[in-house]
């Protein structure tokens, strides 16, 4: 019984019809997603359909979201299993080697494709020329930075990252006597100015009086950011400090002083500090002559790191970056009049894996041609020998 | 074949390369003026040194959708045109060459149906200018894919009379009395303003670096003229520029040669090899070979098909000929981009149009010698012909030669990436174009004939095959491509997802073929649906407006590529006709 399921199962795994159903899938599935980026941006469209095992949609008449599609990630492993077991069902003759050798290929490409969507993490880092950053920062996350500021030399930053922040609740600050009270978290909002007569803020303290707050849908498109905005209400000592409105779109930092402790508080890009530092020297534009057209952008950076007794000048430029640590920098964006340089950042463990694809790939086919051309004229030879 | 029907046939062939030879000669003076040697002065336009007559020719382009128009009973050609914008405006003012289809914006300019219906004269336009401006501009902030039809006309409209304007006030000042004058009076009050607008309106810089400056610091004659009133010394150019200027006006052809020869010898002085690179150029430019390639497939594709009714041993041997002319002239004029451009084939979407049409036409030649049937020679001409029709309407935008944005300026990349991914294109298309022809015969022929039917299924079996290894092994390098530039391997933009479909498409076909799901005709109905996928990822993904690929953004194709898709799927539905349509009994699934 056991036996039948298995070889079943089996069967059915390494099935041709399995592998035409996927890869039809598959292309249903690239279709919807390409088309949905006209809506939702390319990273909402891939995390909706390329990246989760179901496409999910949520209806009116229902309190939760429905898979209606198999998704990237179900479709993908599926993908996976019939290639592994096809791969293992072909001969293991040396007629076959070729075919061996794409179809292993094609596993670690989608193992590739795998590890890039679960461990891949996209940040950026910009700097002024002149500049030292030691962070990198989150394309759309947000975090609620709270800073003592009390050492004009050293910052000691705490951060409470957004996710955090939606649970809403009582979240104390470790290494402070401070507490937060969350009061309302919104995801997206849009800020004014409080004209009189409308409701009073929530806010009690710094400049929140004054602002009057709408929440607004949160939105996926790669070119638009939240504005998250959150009341909190520090609590340290037994003793409260009012309630605070800290947002994106307030950019100065408001602060409250707890025992000669003065502590900053602000919205801002989920942050990652780094044991290294960048250093902008000079970041280059450069056009074709009497056009507009970008010939190339480059920046040079001074890459410190303390714990390597490392310093030394990288220039990073379009089709040339930098892998350092594990991260990979790219020449990505500028502004300011050419006075700002942005610096994508992605970390990839799996980033070697198309790499070692391509050439079992390549070479399967290489292989695979070279045995169909041998047997091709050993036959033209029998034909003229008979 | 006899001795005498293949003299014949390939006495054909070399006609056909005759008649292009005919097309880079030179043509005559025009009343004694050199108009070709002017058009040959090199300028710095759009990022790179390039002929006037290259200019003349794209801003015509442009402007007239045209190249050449008549006028007078004279047919005007691109350099005797520019002359005329540059030098003689009240001249070229009258000339009607702005085409205005949009009946709403003939209705704005208050125009009455000349008897040269839609064709207008910038003299015609000039008293609606600041209408046609104001509204442009409110339709400037738009996306481009969200205007409407009348704004996106307008914008066009605007562009268009924008470039004719900068043409007329790059070398003088329309209506000034000339550049003699504005050297004269170089230290006149109003002359900073003057040479202010000069520079501003300037639409390519003509005077080239001085020795000791910055081998790009050409300049406009507006930055020379405000050099010299800043004490700089009289660039040497402008003086024979000026003599040209006066020649012309003042119908002095011998004056203008003579003045011509003198600027020739200032700028080989300054540019050395400018002046020969810019007149290879100018041979590409006359030459037009895509032009006459395409004109020469059609006419092979003509031949072929009459040899299916009229002496094929003659005319199809003759049509093989004229195909391979037609290549000899492609594959020149692709070699001639690749040298004067200095990069890979494929460098835009015009370019890439060009080489997929090359790609089918020497697969096709291939496939014919393998199987002799004439259907490698029909298909080829036929996609060649037809990539080629693709290509010239993509051509219409300006100069096809532009300069390569940063991330795309890498020749390594764009010779290995982009190249094997539009041979992958060729090859899906050709087999489609196979399937089709495919089809169409299992319907007129009127006798079965397994044998063809074999071997076509078999060529469009082997190009599929083909298609696979390019499309896969292009996509994977642009994957790497893409690691490199933005730090990902695959993003799932929209430009990689159309590579991806067409990879998949062709393993759903050949994997559905060595299960035995689909034979003969199955295969074929697929590998017609594959110039559908191949069509759109070309195309189609750009129109979506997103993601990082998405530089060559096109609304105008829009219905082009549904009617194409749509006669796709008709020829599907033919291949895919009911079974008492065809000659054969249906297939059973033994």
């Amino acid at each position: 019984m056991i036996k039948t399921l298995a070889s079943r199962i089996w069967t059915f795994l390494k099935s041709f019809q399995l592998t035409i159903v996927l890869l039809a899938l598959l292309m249903c599935l690239v279709v919807l997603c390409t088309l949905a980026q006209v809506e939702m941006g390319t990273q909402g469209a891939v995390n909706a359909y390329m990246r989760s095992f179901f496409v999910k949609k949520q209806f009116a008449a229902l309190p939760f979201a429905i898979p209606v599609f198999p998704g990237g990630g179900l479709v993908g492993l599926l993908l996976t299993l019939n290639l592994i077991a096809k791969t293992l069902d072909i001969q293991r003759t040396w007629q076959k080697a070729g075919m061996w050798l794409v179809h292993a290929g094609l596993v670690i490409l989608f193992a590739g494709e795998f590890v890039a969507g679960m461990m891949q993490v996209d940040t950026n880092m910009s700097i002024e020329v002149g500049q030292t950053v030691n962070y990198v920062q989150s394309y759309k996350n947000m975090e609620l930075a709270v800073i003592d500021v009390t050492d004009p030399a050293w910052d000691e930053v705490y951060s409470v990252p957004d996710t955090l922040l939606s649970r809403g609740g009582a979240i104390p600050i470790p290494g402070t006597p401070i507490t937060l009270n969350v009061k309302r978290y919104f995801p997206n909002s849009e800020l004014s100015n409080l004209a009189p007569g409308m409701p009073p803020s929530m806010a009690t303290a710094g400049v929140g009086p004054g602002i009057a707050i709408v929440e607004r849908p949160t939105v996926t498109n790669d070119n638009e950011l939240n504005t998250g905005s959150v009341f909190v209400e520090p609590v340290a000592g037994g003793r409260s400090y009012g309630t605070w409105l800290a947002s994106m779109a307030i950019g100065a930092p408001q602060s409250f002083t707890h025992e000669g402790r003065t502590y900053s508080l602000s919205m801002r890009l989920l942050r990652q500090y780094l044991p290294y530092s960048f250093t902008l020297k000079q970041f280059r534009h450069d056009v074709y002559p009497g056009t507009q057209i970008p010939k190339n952008f480059s920046s040079l950076v001074q890459v410190v790191n303390p714990s390597q007794k490392e310093s030394r000048e990288v220039l990073i430029y379009m089709n040339q970056p930098l892998r350092y640590e594990g991260k990979t920098f790219y020449q990505a964006s500028f502004g300011k009049n050419d006075t700002l340089s942005v610096l994508s950042v992605v970390e990839n463990p799996g980033w070697l894996l198309p790499y070692v694809s391509c050439v079992l790939v390549s070479l399967g086919l290489l292989v695979h041609f070279a045995i169909v051309l041998r047997r091709s004229l050993k036959r033209r030879q029998d034909k003229k020998e008979a | 074949m006899t001795f005498v029907q293949k003299y014949l046939a390939w006495g054909a062939g070399i006609l056909a390369l005759l008649v292009a030879l005919i097309f880079a000669m030179p043509g005559g003076k025009v009343r004694g003026f050199d108009a070709a040697g002017f058009g040959n002065i090199p300028i710095l336009e759009g990022g790179r040194v390039k002929p006037l007559d290259s200019v003349a020719r794209n801003s015509l382009l442009i402007i007239h959708s045209r190249q050449g128009f008549r006028y007078e009973g004279r047919t005007i050609g691109p350099d005797e045109w520019i002359l005329d914008v540059m030098f003689r405006p009240q001249v070229a003012d009258q000339q009607p060459i702005f085409v205005i289809d949009d009946p709403d914006i003939i209705g704005l300019i208050g125009a009455k149906q000349t008897k040269n219906r839609n064709y207008f004269s910038f003299a015609d336009l000039s008293s609606h200018l600041e209408e046609i401006q104001k509204q442009a501009q409110t339709a400037q902030p738009i996306a481009p894919q969200k205007r409407t039809r009348f704004q996106s006309a307008i914008v066009n409209l605007f562009d268009r009379a924008f470039l004719y304007y900068k043409l007329r006030n790059t070398l003088q000042l329309a209506g000034s009395p000339g550049l003699g004058w504005e050297l004269q009076s170089i230290g006149d009050a109003e002359a900073s303003a003057r040479h202010q607008d000069l520079t501003q309106l300037a639409h390519f810089r003509i005077l080239p670096p001085l020795p000791g400056a910055n081998p790009d610091a050409w300049k406009s004659i507006g930055e020379g003229l405000q050099a010299m009133a800043a004490g700089q010394g009289t660039h040497p150019a402008l003086v024979p520029l000026a003599r040209l200027n006066a020649a012309y006006v003042a119908n002095d052809a011998a004056g203008f040669n003579q003045a011509l020869a003198d600027m020739n010898g200032v700028v080989s002085t300054l540019k050395p090899g400018a002046l020969s690179h810019a007149t290879n150029e100018v041979i590409f430019n006359r030459a037009q070979p895509f032009f006459v390639g395409l004109s020469i497939y059609f006419v092979a594709f003509l031949v072929l098909c009459v040899s299916w009714i009229y002496k094929p041993e003659l005319l199809q041997p003759t049509a093989y000929s004229l195909l391979f002319a037609g290549a000899i002239v492609h594959t020149l004029g692709l070699a001639a981009r690749i040298i004067l451009q200095g990069r890979p084939p494929v460098t835009n979407l015009y370019s890439s149009a060009v080489f997929v049409g090359w790609g089918a036409v020497i697969l096709g030649l291939i496939v014919e010698r393998m199987y002799r049937k004439g259907f490698g020679t029909a298909v080829a001409a036929a996609a060649g012909f037809a990539s080629l029709i693709v290509a010239q309407n993509l051509g219409t935008e300006g100069d096809t030669m532009e300069m390569m944005r940063a991330v795309l300026d890498s020749n390594f990349w764009l010779a290995t990436h982009v190249v094997t991914i539009t041979i992958g294109y060729s090859g899906t298309f050709l087999a489609g174009a196979i399937a089709i022809g495919y089809a169409i015969r299992k319907h007129i022929a009127t006798k079965v004939d397994v044998e063809t039917d074999k071997a076509l299924v078999d060529m469009a079996y082997g190009i599929i095959c083909f298609a696979l290894f390019f499309s896969f092994v292009g996509t994977v390098l642009g994957g790497i491509w893409a690691d490199q530039s933005w730090g990902r391997f695959w993003g799932w933009d929209p430009k990689e997802n159309g590579a991806l479909m067409i990879v998949l498409w062709n393993a759903i076909i050949l994997h559905a073929r060595w299960a035995g799901y689909v034979r003969e005709r199955g295969t074929m109905v697929m590998a017609i649906f594959g110039n559908i996928i191949t069509a759109l990822s070309w195309f189609g993904v750009n129109m979506l407006g997103v993601g990082l690929h998405s530089y060559g953004f096109m609304d105008q194709a829009f219905w082009a590529l549904t009617g194409f898709c749509l006669s796709q799927l008709v020829f599907m539905a033919i291949c895919y006709a009911p079974a008492r349509f065809w000659e054969q009994k249906p297939h059973t699934r033994a």
